[in-house]
């Protein structure tokens, strides 16, 4: 492996998907390819249909893609069939939800602490509950989902995110649910915890302002990567 | 740790209600089994040993000739109680006066079931007694004391001894309902046969042995028994005889048998839809767990032991509260039977933990399947996996299961495979009609302001749900009306064999000089009588000129012409007359005319027996003239009527000319008893067969099937109604999601709950309408095949059957939706969340 690979956490080379409809196949992304290095937060834009959640569910090995190549933190992503992609997953990605997705019967605490205990871990309450002081909820460790606002669920899930601390978040226009003030109060948590921990975040948006905060800025339209905001954190071949 | 994860997820959802639903329907399925196996098993041992009484002991060998003295002894061998009958008819001399008598010589074990009782004068009442007659003494019934014009004490001859008539019989256990076969009774004790002299070669003497004892070794003796059994021995208990009783307790089996396949059906039914629903709500939690990295096989760990645990849970409790609530039942049977039942046997538990283990593993596994192919997408794509929803596997898997489960609950591959094939057949049938009725009305214009445009609105948006959940409803209350008018049907059936004035005793042996007079009597002393039929004795001796083999008695130490057409082997009573009589019916051919000259009507089992047919000719011998009758109908014949019946009837032609006796049932109230007898007295040579004991115990049999029955009935009932409820409740996450859009909208809770009022009205209604019909088509076909009733139709359930379903399905979901909208609309979008 090169250095530049190295330093590139995530790889994307000629990405497509194809699907299969009782109309015929139907591309939705096309010859994709970028590298984000490690660390970076980039923003992920374009209007509704553009693909972006196709893109992110690729990148982050929910969905296979049907061309190309993704590499994610060295591992070929595109190679590993379900079970390994959900090994990488909980060693390496966090994911934030704009339906927050908490599991209703779990707590708060509960919840934040699941990812880690899938992995395997033992001592996950420590660092679930350090977690949940950070994004301000220490008081309703004990609360279950039903019980929380939808400000306080999305703190949740991004407690849940960072457990374990992931080298890649994907968040899903984390604060599309939400009022602006909590919006804002969830926004500056993801940069925070980005910052704090050196995670790399790729965050879908349809907000501007949101994803000007992002060192870059991948465009999409019609399954195609148009434009991108240049930053010396991000090295791209557009088209 | 994933063991931990699962135990922490499942007590979280246990707490929450989500597996309530399931586990309430495991519970129902194993205590609904568990409770009809246990009071069914219980009530029909209770009823067989009681209806044991009616052939005074579990199983029967009979033979008309000499039984051989080591069958009784394996038998003891084996564990069995035995006894001996000997039966032969002879005369009885007091004085100047003679009767013709049945006399029945008994061993001393008899009777090994029931009770014999006798009165100590003619004017006592009747006491139990377990003896029986001393040598030198006869027990005789009371009316051979008035036709002998004796009493008690007096002396008898009988053959070439004389004997003491001791006793009066007043209820033999095994009396028998064959009126042709008795006469006035004689119980002698059987040390005392040879004295009489009585039995001489040629004579007609029928043999019997009895035995009683536990069902295995019953069994085991018959295993032995059966390859020595010769072909005039029959071994018999008491639900193999042709009479009102085992037709009675042929048909409560059934009936107990159907409802508890029709109970597994509803239970069945209500842990397929709760499984489905509990694995529909955990699509989420499972997309979730896997994207966060949990991997397919700790997923499959984690809700395997939620199964287990459910299953594990449902069963036990579903024991406990099966277990408490037949010990209710079966306590409150047994006082008002006034006796004590039997302990259940094991099978009853067998079968509950088999069907509740079954039903929670292949009802949960296909759902579950589905559960782990849930795809890590779904977070971001929300309906990825609900096209999971409907599967031919699923839906095959669930047929299959519901098929073994009733097979092995009636261990009746063919009832099973009948019930199974038209339940799946009115599924099909419904699902055709739904699509019908809920693809029709897609044209009604539909205003948001009125609750019924919003029901029909509603039900024509959720037209698959709506099909599936119409067809939930129509078969629970197609099951349920089934039941009911099945019971009913059942239950007046029976009634109407014996109403109120049905004869008590039949009069056999009256001359044509004695009819007259003895027509007019009963008719001015109120005493209703069936019809008067000649009698003439006579056998089939051959079919269109072949000889048949004929059946001798043991005496005559003939062996039986084994190359011989089979015949009837003993002689049969003819009759003859114009018309058809009233409780048969022809099945084929035509019935006499005037012109008619020769001709026979054969009831359908003695064509069979005979192999003969329409056209065919049979050559009778009455004495030492024969003569010819070609067959030219065949009836069916209801032989459970107290009336007298018959085999074969000839065109009047052939038979007016022999001299006949006359047959009869009539009525006799206890007041005019004594008028009756003082009448009989007249008639010395008549026989009077009294069966007022014989139609007590029917009735009695009959009222304590019936009050199982009811029993029975009322807890698929109560399966149906959960049911019901577990359908509507499946849908109301659906209604939710509905009800919090019209509300934030700003609809009123009036427009929402009468809408929902009105939706499930319309599903309720048309449900019950379609079971209805079915149920009648379905009842016309059992009550014809399974349970030898005339079938009709039912209009009345036409009108109860959608009337009861839209007000019980509409209330229930009212109840339901009423209840989710006391929250305001933030709380029912929290809820939603």
């Amino acid at each position: 492996m090169s250095a530049l690979s190295q330093l590139n956490i995530i790889q994307v080379k000629g990405l497509s998907k194809t699907v299969t409809t009782v109309e015929g196949d139907l591309t939705i992304l096309s010859d994709i390819s970028f590298n984000v290095k490690s660390g970076d937060s980039v923003a992920v834009v374009g209007t509704s249909g553009s693909g972006k959640s196709t893109l992110l569910s690729l990148l982050a090995g929910l969905d296979q893609s049907t061309g190309g190549s993704i590499h994610l933190d060295g591992a070929a992503l595109h190679e590993l069939d379900e079970e390994a992609r959900a090994a990488l997953r909980a060693e390496k990605v966090g994911f934030v939800f704009q339906s927050f997705m908490l599991v209703q019967s779990l707590t708060a605490l509960e919840n934040v602490m699941l990812p880690a205990e899938l992995a395997g871990s033992k001592d996950a309450k420590q660092q679930a509950l350090e977690l949940l002081e950070k994004v301000g909820l220490s008081h309703r460790v004990g609360h279950y989902p039903s019980q929380l606002s939808g400000g306080e669920q999305q703190r949740v899930a991004i407690a849940r995110a960072f457990i374990g601390t992931p080298k890649i978040l994907f968040a899903d226009e984390p604060s599309a649910n939400l009022d602006s003030k909590n919006g804002k109060l969830i926004e500056s948590l993801l940069f925070e915890l980005n910052k704090e921990h050196g995670t790399t975040l790729i965050l879908v948006t349809h907000d501007e302002q949101l994803a000007q905060k992002c060192q870059q800025i991948l465009h999409i339209e019609a399954g195609q990567l148009v434009t991108v905001k240049e930053s010396e954190g991000v090295q791209a071949n557009v088209g | 740790m994933w063991a931990k994860l699962a135990l922490k997820l499942f007590s979280r959802e246990f707490k929450r209600g989500e597996l309530t639903v399931i586990s309430a329907a495991i519970a129902l399925a194993v205590l609904t089994v568990l409770t009809l196996s246990m009071v069914t098993d219980r009530i029909g041992q209770s009823i067989e040993e009681k209806s044991s009484a009616f052939i005074a002991a579990d199983r029967v060998l009979a033979s008309n000739h000499a039984l051989p003295l080591e069958f009784l002894e394996k038998a003891n061998q084996d564990n069995l109680r035995t006894a001996k009958i000997t039966y032969f008819d002879t005369m009885l001399f007091a004085g100047e006066e003679m009767q013709l008598g049945s006399v029945k010589a008994v061993s001393n074990t008899y009777p090994l079931k029931g009770e014999l009782k006798v009165k100590t004068s003619l004017t006592d009442q009747p006491e139990v007694t377990t003896d029986i007659p001393s040598r030198g003494e006869v027990w005789l019934s009371e009316s051979v004391f008035y036709a002998l014009n004796i009493k008690v004490g007096d002396k008898v001859e009988l053959g070439a001894a004389t004997f003491t008539a001791s006793h009066v019989v007043a209820e033999e256990p095994d009396a028998p309902f064959n009126v042709f076969s008795s006469s006035q009774r004689i119980l002698i004790n059987e040390a005392d046969i040879a004295v009489t002299e009585v039995i001489q070669p040629g004579s007609r003497v029928f043999y019997r042995q009895l035995y009683a004892g536990d069902k295995d070794n019953l069994d085991t003796f018959y295993a032995w028994l059966k390859p020595q059994m010769k072909e005039n021995q029959r071994w018999y208990g008491v639900k193999d005889r042709q009479s009102p009783i085992s037709n009675s307790l042929n048909r409560a089996e059934s009936y107990l048998l159907l409802a508890g396949l029709l109970g597994i059906i509803l239970a069945a039914v209500a842990i397929a839809v709760s499984a489905k629903r509990y694995c529909e709500r955990q699509y989420d939690p499972v997309a979730m767990m896997k994207t966060l990295g949990g991997s397919r096989s700790m997923i499959r760990k984690i809700y395997l032991l939620h199964l287990s645990l459910v299953c594990s849970m449902s069963v036990i409790v579903g024991l406990l509260i099966g277990y408490g609530l037949q010990a209710v039942a079966t306590n409150y049977l047994a006082q008002t039977m006034g006796t004590a039942l039997p302990s259940a046997s094991a099978k009853p538990w067998i079968i509950a933990i088999s069907t509740g283990v079954i039903c929670a593993v292949m009802f949960s596994i296909k759902p579950l399947l589905d559960l782990f192919d849930i795809p890590p997408l779904r977070v971001l794509r929300r309906n990825l996996g609900d096209r999971l929803l409907v599967s031919k596997v699923h839906l095959t898997m669930s047929a299959l299961t519901v098929f073994l489960l009733m097979w092995l609950f009636s261990n009746n591959i063919k009832i099973s495979a009948i019930l199974f094939l038209s339940t799946a057949f009115l599924i099909a049938v419904l699902f055709g009609l739904s699509k019908v009725i809920f693809g029709g009305g897609r044209k009604l214009g539909l205003s948001p302001g009125n609750s019924w445009s919003l029901a029909i609105a509603s039900i024509q948006k959720r037209a698959n749900v709506n099909a599936v959940q119409l067809i939930s409803f129509a078969l629970a209350i197609k099951l349920l009306l089934f039941l009911i008018v099945l019971k009913n049907d059942m239950i007046s059936d029976w009634q109407s064999q014996l109403p109120e004035n049905a004869p008590n005793s039949f009069l056999v042996n009256i001359t044509e000089q004695e009819l007259e007079p003895i027509t007019s009597f009963l008719a001015q002393n109120d005493m209703p009588t069936s019809d008067f039929y000649p009698v003439v004795r006579g056998r089939v001796n051959a079919v269109n000129g072949e000889l048949v083999a004929r059946e001798v008695s043991q005496e005559d130490n003939e062996k039986k012409d084994e190359e011989a057409r089979s015949g009837i082997g003993r002689e049969l009573n003819l009759t003859w007359r114009k018309d058809l009589p009233n409780q048969n019916e022809l099945i084929d051919g035509t019935w006499f005319s005037e012109d008619s000259v020769a001709e026979a009507s054969v009831e359908e089992s003695m064509l069979e027996r005979l192999d003969v047919q329409i056209g065919d000719t049979l050559t009778f011998l009455i004495g030492a003239q024969s003569f010819d009758a070609k067959i030219t109908s065949v009836r069916k014949v209801n032989w459970t009527t107290l009336k007298p019946n018959f085999f074969i009837i000839l065109s009047p032609d052939v038979l007016s000319s022999f001299p006949a006796t006359y047959i009869s049932s009539v009525n006799v109230k206890a007041e005019k008893k004594r008028e009756f007898n003082e009448l009989m007295r007249q008639y010395p040579t008549v026989n009077v067969i009294d069966v007022e004991s014989f139609i007590k115990q029917i009735r009695s049999t009959i009222e304590q099937v019936s009050l199982a029955i009811g029993f029975v009935l009322a807890i698929v009932v109560a399966c149906g109604a959960l049911v019901l409820i577990s359908q509507v409740q499946a849908s109301l996450g659906e209604r939710m999601q509905e009800i919090v859009i019209l509300r934030t909208l700003g609809a009123k809770g009036r427009l929402i709950k009468n809408a929902t009022l009105y939706e499930f009205l319309l599903l309720g209604v048309t449900a019950g309408l379609v079971a209805a019909i079915v149920s009648d088509i379905a009842l016309l076909i059992v009550q014809k095949q399974m349970f030898d009733l005339a079938g009709k139709f039912h209009p009345h359930i036409w009108v109860i059957g959608p009337a009861v379903g839209g007000l019980f399905v509409a209330c229930l979901g009212y109840l339901m939706i009423a209840r989710t909208m006391r929250k305001n609309t933030q709380g029912l979008l929290r809820s939603l969340a």
